[in-house]
């Protein structure tokens, strides 16, 4: 009857409580507190009871009033370490019993201290150094660190009162700090917190408060004054200096570009738009190629009356002016000039036959590549690399030895031309292996030189006929050493063409035939141009037909017998 | 003898620093300032590195518990089945710091160093099973292996500290044996879990037993009770 007048008031047995945390300030006692449910409308009483991992009995809680309401409160004595609690919380109100789920602790991990105490701040200004705030405090009470049964650690943070932004500073183990660089006349505010080593951090303290004055030297100021006026002077020095040799530094730090540069050219020539002068010119560097040609092992002669002129009028004016009758229409002779390297009669980076046409031109490394097997045959024929024993190669030449032909117009070249010409220069190779040494070396100057040629001796004619008959032996190739086109040379008036040099006289008369077509007819039935009338301004050698080389024909032809016996 | 024992004692002691200075990442201290001739690390060396392992040992040990309880714990009450589940138990270790400084370093270090001990077997059965387990986090694997070594090396140095606190100590004294990898490597899921989560619940209690014990040792005898 009474719990039913109880019910019509609206009366319950209380809610279950609820146990909210635990925690120990040092390790060596801890605290409980929980939440107490709803009361059901009566006075209810709370009871904590406990057990202890290892242990059986039930206790209650030895002390419910020092930590507040609705807590307990475990001193030294009851506190044991590294053991497991098992804490439940027990509402009873008249209406009956509600118990809190158990809560199990380890006093180890529960460890919260109380903030560090005892913050002081003070300002400090030693002498020559630099001048910083001190501040300094004390281990929380409950903490006994100096036995090392509690080990701890610091956070300090500091703004001025005006900021946002808190700075953060963290000091282990040690119970002061020094902050550096503070801003003269704010008003600091400090805080400090504390942490076990294993454990939750505390509080933060409540604020500290410093007052900068305005005075306060924040800087070493002296040392900011050398420092300035060294910049200074530094800057006078490098404003001086770049006064005195401005230009000079500039291209110094900055060096200007380099143009593109030719040995030996003159790039103005471009600028200027000659075009024979610049194929002059080209002419006479020393277009090296690469050492692609010394698969073959050819050598140039390089016929040249003298060290400066040209034996034939240059072709490349012929060119440019007229653009006709490119020297290598005929894919079978050789207009082009030696262009290869001296040691080499292959090279990648011949050009176009050239002005000085030479029988074994060597075409550019596209067409070598093309006739690998010519390539390879080649390289059989020649004994050594490098301007012994080597074929002669006939050269119309500039100045030097290894003066290349300067590069035609694509449309001039013919790439069955180069074809034609480096099997013809292998077989040649391969034809006249016995008849080279004496013959001009590559590394001489401008090869022809007729007093070499002579010191074969009387053979000289004889290697030479018997390099026209090794040439003769190719009957799709021109024999002699093809210089220019078969034309009149220039003061006739007839547009400059190629000649073959036939021969050399002995007293330094070249022998020239024009330049075949198609095939080579038997030297005699060939005009020869075999005096030189002059030489033009212009490098070019202008020839006229001689008599007298009617009897070199003759002499030709009796040679021809003789077995080429060159040393 | 006693020139091996010392020549023994200088390498594991070298090696105990390296290891030490290379897990902390600390600044290194010339561990012979004198010169190899003269290679005498000082107690106080010995004891700071020490407990600098020890604290890193608790602290993978907390971290490895905690990451097991999210990841397979969670509303399985295997706490309950935690109370009284650690094989070291049985070793009469002080309980509050009372207990504590009235035990004597001699006993303390005997009972530091079965506890390491001890330990050495079920760390390396934990590694092997810890890896069989399916889906484990790397957090946790990789912290077992930390601690398996680390273990390793701060045995070592306990053996050296305890032999230059106490010179010509006694035979090591029985250590508690493990015989709970049967429960690790058990069938049912949820056992094995909770096999687990004992050995770790009571890893993280020993080592957090370790590192207490050291830091008392060595505020009382290197700083004489005043750190």
């Amino acid at each position: 009857q009474d719990v039913c007048y109880l019910l019509f008031l609206g009366q319950s047995p209380p809610e279950k409580p609820k146990l909210i945390k635990c925690r120990s300030p040092g390790k060596e006692t801890f605290t409980c507190w929980w939440e107490p449910g709803a009361d059901g409308g009566l006075p209810t009483n709370y009871t904590l009871t406990y057990r202890k991992e290892g242990e059986t009995l039930i206790h209650e809680c030895p002390d419910y009033k020092t930590g507040g309401p609705n807590s307990c409160y475990f001193s030294k004595k009851y506190t044991s370490i590294w053991k497991m609690y098992v804490i439940t919380v027990s509402a009873i109100n008249q209406m009956g019993i509600s118990s809190s789920d158990p809560l199990y602790v380890d006093v180890t991990y529960i460890v919260e201290p109380e903030p560090p105490v005892n913050l002081t701040l003070e300002l400090k200004h030693p002498e020559d150094r630099k001048p910083y705030l001190w501040i300094k405090w004390s281990p929380p009470t409950l903490t006994d660190v100096k036995s090392g049964w509690f080990s701890i650690q610091y956070e300090i943070r500091l703004k001025p009162e005006k900021a946002t932004d808190w700075e953060t500073h963290f000091a282990p183990k040690l119970t002061q700090l020094k902050i550096f660089n503070l801003y003269p006349g704010q008003k600091y505010l400090v805080q400090i917190r504390c942490k076990p080593d294993h454990g939750y951090w505390s509080e933060w303290s409540p604020e500290s408060f410093i007052q900068i004055p305005n005075d306060f030297p924040v800087k070493d100021t002296s040392m900011w004054i050398f420092v300035g006026v060294l910049s200074a002077v530094i800057c006078l020095i490098m404003v001086w200096a770049v006064a005195l040799k401005g230009y000079s530094m500039v291209t110094c730090i900055l060096p200007p570009v380099p143009g593109p540069k030719i040995k030996g050219f003159d790039i103005h020539l471009l600028e200027k738009g000659k075009s024979e002068e610049l194929l002059r010119a080209l002419e006479s560097q020393d277009f090296l190629p690469t050492s692609d040609c010394e698969d073959l092992l050819m050598e140039f002669i390089e016929v040249d009356d003298s060290e400066d002129q040209h034996l034939m009028p240059h072709p490349s004016k012929e060119h440019m002016e007229q653009g006709v009758k490119p020297m290598h229409l005929d894919p079978d002779t050789d207009s082009g000039r030696g262009s290869c390297d001296s040691p080499s009669l292959l090279s990648e980076k011949c050009d176009e036959p050239q002005a000085y046409p030479s029988k074994f031109h060597i075409p550019e490394g596209p067409e070598k590549l093309e006739d690998p097997k010519t390539n390879h045959t080649c390289l059989q024929a020649p004994q050594s690399t490098s301007g012994e024993g080597k074929i002669p190669y006939f050269l119309a030449n500039g100045p030097k030895s290894s003066t290349w032909p300067f590069p035609q117009p694509p449309s001039l070249y013919s790439p069955r031309y180069s074809y034609h010409n480096i099997a013809d220069v292998c077989e040649l190779a391969l034809g006249m292996a016995g008849t080279t040494a004496t013959l001009l070396d590559q590394t001489d100057q401008h090869a022809f030189k007729p007093s070499k040629t002579i010191e074969t001796g009387g053979e000289g004619k004889a290697a030479k006929q018997s390099e026209s008959e090794g040439y003769s032996s190719e009957p799709d190739q021109d024999m002699a050493w093809p210089l220019l086109q078969d034309k009149t040379p220039l003061f006739s008036a007839k547009p400059l063409e190629y000649v073959e040099i036939h021969k050399v006289s002995q007293d330094g008369v070249l022998a020239l035939f024009p330049k075949q077509n198609e095939k080579v007819d038997a030297p005699e039935t060939s005009k020869e141009y075999s005096k030189v009338s002059r030489v033009t301004d212009s490098n070019i050698l202008v020839l006229i037909p001689d008599l007298q080389a009617q009897n070199l024909t003759l002499l030709e032809e009796s040679a021809k017998k003789a077995p080429p016996a060159l040393p | 003898m006693k020139g091996s024992l010392e020549c023994w004692s200088r390498l594991l002691l070298l090696l105990v620093v390296s290891n030490l200075l290379l897990c902390q990442g600390v600044v290194s201290t010339p561990v012979c300032p004198n010169g190899p001739g003269n290679c005498q690390v000082s107690l106080r060396d010995l004891f700071d590195r020490a407990v600098m392992v020890s604290h890193y040992i608790h602290n993978l040990s907390s971290e490895m518990f905690n990451e097991f309880d999210k990841r397979y714990a969670q509303g399985k009450g295997f706490i309950t089945m935690a109370l009284n589940s650690c094989h070291t138990s049985s070793l009469p270790t002080p309980e509050d710091k009372e207990q504590a400084q009235q035990t004597h370093h001699e006993v303390l270090m005997s009972l530091i160093l079965g506890l390491l001990r001890s330990w050495n077997d079920p760390l390396y059965h934990l590694v092997t099973e810890v890896r069989g387990m399916k889906g484990v986090p790397d957090a946790i694997l990789s912290r077992a292996i930390e601690i398996e070594e680390e273990n390793k090396r701060l045995l070592e140095g306990m053996e050296m500290i305890f032999g230059q606190v106490i010179p010509g100590a006694k035979e090591t004294e029985p250590y508690p044996v493990w015989s709970g990898l049967p429960s690790l490597q058990t069938k049912d899921e949820d056992a094995r879990h909770s096999a687990f989560y004992n050995l770790l619940h009571c890893l993280r209690r020993d080592s957090s037993k370790i590192d207490t014990y050291l830091k008392l040792l060595n505020c009382r005898i290197i700083y004489n009770n005043n750190c």
